[in-house]
C-alpha cells in the first residue's frame, strides 16, 4: 500500500516509472480518494482558486439559501425598541446571501493553513465560572472537512452565526466613530478655541 | 540641509532614523512650508480660472511655470510627517472635488465622487456620493453626517469625518498612527497622469496589513492607496481617476439646504458590564476602545464583546457560550476582514477585523479569565 501511495505521489509530480499506477488508480477506490485529496491539497499549497473537489459545498449551499430568504432578515418586532439598530440595519442585507456561500469556500481553504501549527496550551476560563474548562482546539484540516454536507439546516444556521457576527462587526465600527465623536464633542466644548 | 541629504539617502533601508530627523527640521522647513501653501494657492486659482475643458493643457502648463517652485517645495517636504500635514491641511481647508475608485479582491470596481468645501461663513461641507446602482449619498455640513440609501429612511449622526473607503484617520489625524506604524518616503512614480510621492505605511511590529500611499507633489492630494497583506499581495486598492482644487465650494453644496437634513439620532449610551476575561496579546498601538455585553441584532444572541483599535483597523472580539455559538473552529476571510472563531472550553471566542490571521490567532489564544470581583 505504502508502495502505491509512492507511486502515486511519483505520478503527480510526473515521475512514474510506468503506466501501472493508472490502472491501480482506475480499480481502487481508495487510491482515487486519495487522488483527489493530493490534488485539493497540492492546489490550496499553491493558493490556486479551483479547489475543485470542494467547491461541490459552496454549490449546493448557494442553492440552499436561494430558497431560504429568511436568513438575513432583522427580527424587526424584537429590535425595533433600540433606535439605531432598525436605521443601521440595511449592509446586512447588502452583505447577503452571495457573501455568505464565499465565505464557506474560504473557511476550508483557510483551514489547511492552520494545519501543521501547534495546539495553543493556555487554559482559559470566562466568567461565571470558576477553573480551567480546557485548552483551545487547534484550527484544523479535519475539521473545517467536517462541515456536515448533507444537513443544510446545520450548515446554514452556522453560515447564519457568523453572518450575525460579520454584521455586527460592521455596525460596530460604524458606531465607533459616532460615539467617539460625540465624546470628543463634549470635551470639546469647553475648551475649543 | 545636511540633514536633508542624509534622509535621502537611508530612508529606503534605515527609516529608524527619520523621526530624529523630523525634529531637527521642523524649525527650519516653517519658513519652506508657509512659501509652499502661498504657492499652492496661487496654483488653485490659476487652476479654477481655466475651467475642466482646457483644464489638461493648462495644468500641464502650470506644472511647467512653477517647476522652480516645484523644486523648492519637494525639498522642503523631506519627511513623511511634512507629506501627511500637507494632506491633512489640503483636505480639511481647500475645496476640491475627487473622482475615486475602491477595488477589492474578489469584488467589483466601486466608484465615488468626493467633493469638499469650506463656505464663505467658515462651515465645512463635504459629499461623498456612490456612482453605480441605486447609489448611496452622505452629505457632512460640520459635525453632521446625514445618510441617504435606497430603502432606507434618512438618517443623520454626529461625526466630523464622512465614513467612506478611505481611512478618515489618514486624511484627518495621521500623527495619531505613529504609535502603531512607521512611515517611510519610497520614492517618486506617476499616478493618475501626475508625478507623485509614494509613502509606505508599516506596522512597527508587522502584525497588520501595510499600506501604499501615493500623493500628488503639487497638491499634496491623495491619489492612490493600497492595501497590502504581509506577503505583500494587493487586498484592496483606492485610486484617484480625476481631481481639481478650486478656489471657491463647488456650486452643488449651494443647493443643499441644512434644514431640510434629518436630524442626528441620539445614541443611546451602551451599559457597561464587567466581563471575566481579558485579552493579554494586543499588537503595538492598539487600545481597547469599547466594552459591553449586548443581543446580536441578526440572531439575538447575547455576546460579551470588546473593540480594539489602532485609529486604522478596529478588531471585534466576541465571548459567547459554547452551547449558542458556532461549536467548531473556522477560520475565513470576509472580503479584506478575517473571522477566527474558538473554542475554548465553555466560551467560544470570536476575533474579527482586517488583520492577518495570525495575529487574529495570537489575539484570541492570549485570552485569559479575571478575577474581577472588586468591580
Amino acid at each position: 500500500m505504502t508502495q502505491q501511495q509512492e507511486k502515486l505521489s511519483a505520478f503527480m509530480d510526473g515521475e512514474a516509472e510506468d503506466d501501472k499506477i493508472i490502472d491501480a488508480i482506475k480499480h481502487d477506490a481508495e487510491l482515487q480518494a486519495k487522488w483527489q485529496r493530493y490534488h485539493v491539497i497540492r492546489g490550496t499549497m499553491r493558493k490556486e482558486a479551483s479547489v475543485a473537489p470542494e467547491m461541490d459545498i459552496t454549490a449546493s449551499i448557494a442553492a440552499a439559501l436561494a430558497d431560504e430568504p429568511a436568513i438575513v432578515a432583522p427580527k424587526e418586532s424584537r429590535w425595533r425598541s433600540i433606535p439605531i439598530i432598525g436605521n443601521v440595519v440595511p449592509f446586512a442585507t447588502q452583505s447577503g446571501q452571495f457573501a455568505v456561500a464565499a465565505s464557506v469556500a474560504l473557511a476550508v481553504i483557510l483551514g489547511v493553513q492552520h494545519l501543521n501549527q501547534p495546539a495553543p496550551s493556555e487554559p482559559f476560563m470566562t466568567a461565571p465560572t470558576a477553573g480551567p474548562q480546557g485548552g483551545l482546539a487547534p484550527v484544523s484540516l479535519e475539521q473545517t472537512r467536517t462541515l456536515p454536507r448533507n444537513d443544510m439546516n446545520e450548515v446554514l444556521e452556522k453560515k447564519r452565526k457568523i453572518n450575525a457576527l460579520i454584521a455586527d462587526h460592521e455596525q460596530q465600527i460604524k458606531l465607533k466613530q459616532v460615539q467617539a465623536e460625540e465624546e470628543e464633542k463634549a470635551s470639546d466644548d469647553t475648551n475649543r478655541p | 540641509m545636511r540633514c536633508n541629504q542624509f534622509v535621502l539617502l537611508i530612508t529606503g533601508a534605515l527609516s529608524i532614523f527619520t523621526p530624529f530627523c523630523v525634529h531637527a527640521q521642523s524649525r527650519d522647513s516653517s519658513l519652506p512650508t508657509s512659501l509652499e501653501s502661498n504657492s499652492l494657492e496661487s496654483n488653485n486659482q490659476a487652476k479654477s480660472a481655466t475651467e475642466s475643458a482646457t483644464e489638461r493643457e493648462t495644468k500641464t502648463d502650470t506644472v511647467k511655470q512653477t517647476e522652480p517652485a516645484l523644486e523648492r517645495e519637494t525639498n522642503a517636504l523631506q519627511t513623511p510627517a511634512q507629506w501627511l500635514q500637507r494632506l491633512q491641511s489640503l483636505i480639511s481647508s481647500a475645496n476640491y472635488q475627487v473622482s475615486f475608485v475602491q477595488t477589492t479582491v474578489g469584488k467589483e470596481t466601486v466608484p465615488y465622487l468626493w467633493r469638499h468645501g469650506v463656505l464663505d461663513d467658515g462651515t465645512e461641507v463635504e459629499q461623498l456620493n456612490l456612482q453605480n446602482g441605486p447609489g448611496r449619498e452622505l452629505i457632512r455640513v460640520d459635525g453632521i453626517v446625514s445618510v441617504f440609501e435606497p430603502d432606507t429612511q434618512p438618517y443623520s449622526i454626529r461625526s466630523r469625518f464622512i465614513n467612506g473607503p478611505i481611512p478618515n484617520i489618514l486624511l484627518h489625524n495621521p500623527q495619531k498612527l505613529l504609535e502603531s506604524y512607521e512611515f517611510v518616503l519610497v520614492g517618486r512614480a506617476r499616478v493618475a497622469g501626475r508625478s507623485a510621492q509614494q509613502i509606505r505605511i508599516v506596522s512597527r511590529d508587522n502584525t497588520r496589513f501595510g499600506y501604499q500611499l501615493w500623493l500628488d507633489e503639487e497638491s499634496g492630494m491623495l491619489l492612490k492607496l493600497n492595501m497590502l497583506d504581509l506577503q505583500g499581495a494587493l487586498l484592496e486598492q483606492i485610486q484617484i481617476s480625476a481631481f481639481s482644487v478650486m478656489a471657491s465650494p463647488s456650486p452643488y453644496f449651494a443647493r443643499i439646504n441644512p434644514s431640510s437634513l434629518p436630524e442626528p439620532i441620539m445614541m443611546a449610551s451602551s451599559q457597561s458590564r464587567a466581563h471575566g476575561w481579558e485579552v493579554n496579546y494586543l499588537p503595538v498601538g492598539m487600545k481597547e476602545v469599547k466594552r459591553d455585553t449586548r443581543r446580536l441584532a441578526l440572531t439575538g444572541q447575547v455576546v460579551e464583546y470588546k473593540m480594539y483599535s489602532d485609529g486604522l483597523v478596529d478588531v471585534s472580539v466576541y465571548v459567547q457560550p459554547i452551547e449558542d455559538a458556532l461549536g467548531g473552529d473556522i477560520a475565513l476571510r470576509n472580503e479584506v476582514s478575517t473571522f477566527l472563531t474558538l473554542k475554548a472550553g465553555k466560551a467560544q471566542v470570536t476575533v474579527l477585523g482586517e488583520i492577518p490571521l495570525q495575529t487574529a490567532k495570537a489575539i484570541a489564544t492570549s485570552i485569559s479569565a479575571v478575577n474581577n470581583s472588586n468591580d
